[in-house]
């Protein structure tokens, strides 16, 4: 194996230990990892961003192989020269500028932009697919004699009707221009059952999603705890149990009042 | 005023009209413009972004080491971090490849020192067609240019021809055994992983804590949670429908006990629903995943595709229809947080 | 019964390390010593199964890897159990790569190096890796728009217009089903707002975005959906092979349960305070 691979293995091990850590309490190995992270990935992002987006979109448009630009530079990414690229690169700049406090405002000109165009992007493709969409297909059969009045899974008519009573009810939830009481407020309630099961079930993927991410960690830790890679998750623990102890007896911790 | 307040206002109400009506317009350029070009610059200003946030985040951990505030040292930690990352990102390729364009007649030298060097395991059949024109290429690159000088020389000592192709930037940060990609293997992806991985633990803690089935729709939300997770995994198919139903008679019970003052009634109701599912297993002979609507696999899949579907069918188009409202009051000015205003 | 509600009232105040403590080894056991669960397909998973199953012979499928190796335990395995799904039909199936995250390129070549394992194939007459292009929907909308100039170039640089499959592709509308492996922003939301509507689309997404594209699934939108790590094992079982999110199964059940155990301790002791409170 590579002296890097095994390296990196230590280096992979240690901070995952180091973050996991944590959950014994707040401790230095942690701190040195969680600062390890804010530090890289800050400098990850910004790398990756600027490879990606940056260099080949927007220089590749200002200095493209056979652009008016080519002497001064060249970014051959197969793209046509383009003088109207020049305008995202003075909102660039005009976001760098702003770190300064007299220079603060040349964010907004950015920043506007980005609204606008999210705000016009997102209206329409919101409104065709999680408005109409959506509506059109709550428009379910219940008068249909071809359809079985009830079935645990797949088509019912005793489903389609839970489907539109529950939405229709649950969007009615949200309609606060008008006090919920009396039968209004019946209809509500029964929304909010519906909300109810539906955030106990995104609750019960969120856990879902988060152990498999734990067991992603723990199969990473157990193959870093072979003789391939010199039993690196092992000693890491051992390190870290030993001077967490150590440290903890040096530092009790402030009883929770 | 009018560069901090009425250009920015301006901007985002003629982008925003521009590209949202872009949609119903049949004009190539704009269509071209708006498909093609406003989303370009928006993730390009977007990358901007990302470099300001950089910078801030630089700006403040160099003051906390700058007037040694508590945790100072952690500080110190995060700009070295940054500073590595952005090094090895920014001014060093990271990746040179060797390319061998000949080999001598007896190529076992070469393949032993470039399995030593590489950890690769070649043999001979790899370098049979190996000529200028279809040089090899060591798929295992070197991190840096003078390393894989040094190996071109060790190879030129046996009598092989080869070079060095450095990585084009750009495509160094997602060269496979690069040190970018290095980087992101074994610290950017445990790093990031793990944190997120930790919740599964505080998810567990607070679950404990405070899932209290405090009223009907706290229950509700509770028992849609308990049906999904373990209908979902292979054990809830382990677990039989009758024990189910037994659990739902003695949970039925116990509502009634705080409705209900008469114990004979309660008493009598646990008793009979007992008999009832008892009688009717033996009668069907205990199937497993029989009553269907009590086989948690099965109940678990009509709770995730009727009424949790309901539910998130309403919070999406309420969600888009805030979008669409939100996005038109930006666009016609009637919305300023992006700049401060209330 | 006092002492019993004693004891559960003490439980139900336990330090939270011990719990942390407790979870851990509920999945870790499982993991160091795997134990076979049977896996029962879903009428979701089954649904995304029976739509690659009904594409006719010799489609041009697009399976675009919209996630990295954090949620690689998740995704991967459908992604992977996508191709051999239709690589075993033996239909002549051609399989187009696409990438809306950086990331994504390292799991295709990745996932492309394990099935060449499995499969003989020929690179651009079974399969292209067109790689990742930046601009997350814009790069969805070019695409449908005009594929060729979003794709100059496949990740190996060859140009598209060399490659015997690439002939008569020119936008999404040309393949005939779409499979995003999807771990977040952009991926399954971004397809069916900005993707193709004549065209089938199925998804394999983490476990924490199902809710949010759920209700797709029933309107049709997306043919099936497969759910997070137990969706890709019912997949896994279901095309016959399995892989790393079957033998995860057990961990995460024995997590599952461990977690509804606190919970229910957790509400017994509530019950049991709250009845001696109002006694009192």
């Amino acid at each position: 194996m590579l002296f890097s691979s095994l390296f990196g293995a230590w280096i992979a091990a240690f901070l995952t230990l180091g973050i996991f850590s944590y959950l014994f309490r707040d401790n230095p190995f942690y701190r040195i990892a969680e600062h390890v992270f804010v530090g890289v990935s800050a400098a990850y992002w910004a790398a990756t961003f600027y490879w990606t987006q940056i260099y080949p979109n927007l220089f590749g448009r200002l200095f493209p192989i056979d652009g008016p630009f080519n002497n001064f530079w060249v970014v051959d990414k197969g793209h046509e020269f383009s003088i109207i690229y020049i305008l995202p690169l003075i909102l660039g700049i005009m976001m760098l500028l702003s770190v300064s406090k007299q220079f603060n405002w040349m964010a907004r000109w950015g920043i506007a932009y980005t609204v606008g165009i999210a705000a016009g992007l997102k209206a329409f493709g919101y409104l065709k697919s999680n408005v109409i969409e959506q509506v059109a297909s709550s428009a379910l059969p219940i008068f249909d004699g071809n359809t079985p009045w009830f079935a645990i899974s797949g088509n019912s008519i005793f489903n389609n009707l839970v489907i539109i009573i529950g939405t229709v009810s649950a969007l009615l939830y949200f309609y606060f221009s008008k006090e919920q009481k009396g039968a209004f407020g019946k209809v509500t309630r029964l929304g909010i059952y519906f909300l109810m099961i539906s955030f106990g079930a995104s609750f019960g993927f969120a856990v879902m999603g988060r152990i498999s991410l734990l067991i992603g960690r723990f199969n990473d830790l157990i193959n870093f705890s072979t003789a391939d890679y010199n039993y690196a998750t092992i000693w890491i623990i051992i390190f870290i149990v030993i001077v967490l102890g150590f440290w903890s007896f040096k530092n009790p911790e402030k009883s929770e009042v | 005023m009018f560069l901090r307040r009425t250009i920015p206002i301006f901007i985002v109400g003629f982008f925003g009209a521009f590209t949202l009506f872009g949609w119903f317009i049949e004009n190539e350029s704009i269509k071209a413009f708006i498909n093609d070009d406003a989303t370009q610059w928006y993730d390009i200003i977007a990358s901007f972004a990302i470099f300001l946030g950089a910078l801030n985040l630089l700006k403040l951990q160099s003051l906390k080491v700058l007037k040694r505030q508590s945790g100072w040292q952690y500080s110190l930690i995060a700009i070295l971090s940054f500073l590595y990352v952005f090094v090895i990102g920014f001014f060093m390729r990271g990746a040179f490849f060797v390319e061998i364009s000949s080999i001598p007649s007896n190529p076992d030298p070469m393949i032993n020192l470039v399995n030593e060097t590489t950890a690769l395991e070649l043999n001979s059949s790899y370098f049979v067609d190996v000529n200028n024109e279809n040089p090899f290429r060591i798929e295992v690159p070197f991190y840096t240019d003078s390393s894989a000088d040094d190996f071109v020389a060790q190879l030129a000592s046996l009598g092989v021809n080869s070079a060095v192709v450095p990585t084009p930037w750009g495509a160094h940060i997602q060269t496979s055994g690069g040190l970018f990609k290095w980087m992101f293997d074994n610290i950017f992806t445990p790093l990031s992983a793990t944190m997120f991985a930790l919740l599964a633990f505080f998810v567990a803690s607070a679950s404990y804590r405070a899932f209290k089935a405090r009223n009907f729709e706290a229950t509700l939300l509770l028992l849609a949670g308990i049906i999904i997770m373990i209908g979902r995994v292979p054990v809830g198919s382990l677990i039989s429908s009758w024990f189910v139903m037994y659990l739902t008679v003695l949970g039925v019970g116990v509502v009634l006990s705080g409705l209900v003052r008469d114990r004979r009634i309660i008493f009598g109701w646990v008793l009979f629903g007992l008999l009832f599912v008892t009688i009717l297993g033996m009668q069907m002979g205990w199937p497993i995943d029989k009553p269907t609507m009590f086989f948690l696999p099965a109940l678990q899949e009509w709770i995730y595709m009727v009424p949790n579907v309901a539910g998130a069918r309403a919070i999406m188009i309420g969600i888009g229809l805030g979008i669409i409202i939100t996005s038109l009051r930006y666009i016609f000015g009637l919305e300023k947080s992006y700049i401060g205003d209330q | 019964m006092e002492k019993l509600e004693n004891i559960i009232l003490k439980l139900g105040s336990i330090d939270r390390r011990i719990i942390f403590l407790i979870i851990g080894l509920a999945v870790l056991i499982p993991l160091l010593r795997p134990v076979d669960l049977p896996i029962r397909p879903g009428p979701s998973s089954q649904q995304v199964y029976d739509a690659i199953d009904s594409i006719p012979d010799n489609s041009k499928v697009l399976i675009s890897f919209d996630y990295g190796p954090s949620t690689r335990p998740e995704i991967h395995p459908m992604t992977l159990g996508v191709m051999r799904q239709l690589l075993d039909q033996n239909r002549g199936h051609k399989i187009y790569v696409t990438c809306l995250w950086p990331d994504g390129l390292y799991m295709a070549k990745d996932a492309l190096k394990t099935i060449n394992k499995e499969y003989t194939l020929e690179k651009y007459e079974d399969y292209v890796l067109l790689g990742f292009r930046p601009g997350y929907e814009a790069v969805i909308k070019g695409l449908e728009n005009n594929l060729r100039a979003v794709y100059t170039v496949d990740a190996d640089l060859t140009s598209i217009d060399d490659i015997p499959m690439m002939e008569g592709i020119n936008s999404l509308e040309d393949f005939d089903f779409i499979f995003s492996g999807s771990a977040g922003y952009p991926g399954s939301l971004e397809w069916v707002l900005y993707g193709p509507t004549t065209v089938p689309l199925s998804s394999g997404t983490t476990s924490i975005q199902v809710n949010e594209v759920l209700p797709y699934v029933q309107s049709g939108q997306l043919k099936g959906i497969l759910a997070g790590m137990p969706g890709a094992a019912e997949y896994e079982a279901l095309v016959g092979k399995k892989g790393i999110a079957t033998s995860g199964m057990a961990a995460q059940s024995y997590g599952h349960i461990v977690i509804i155990l606190f919970i229910i301790l957790g509400n017994l002791a509530y019950f049991i305070k709250e009845r001696r409170e109002r006694k009192y």
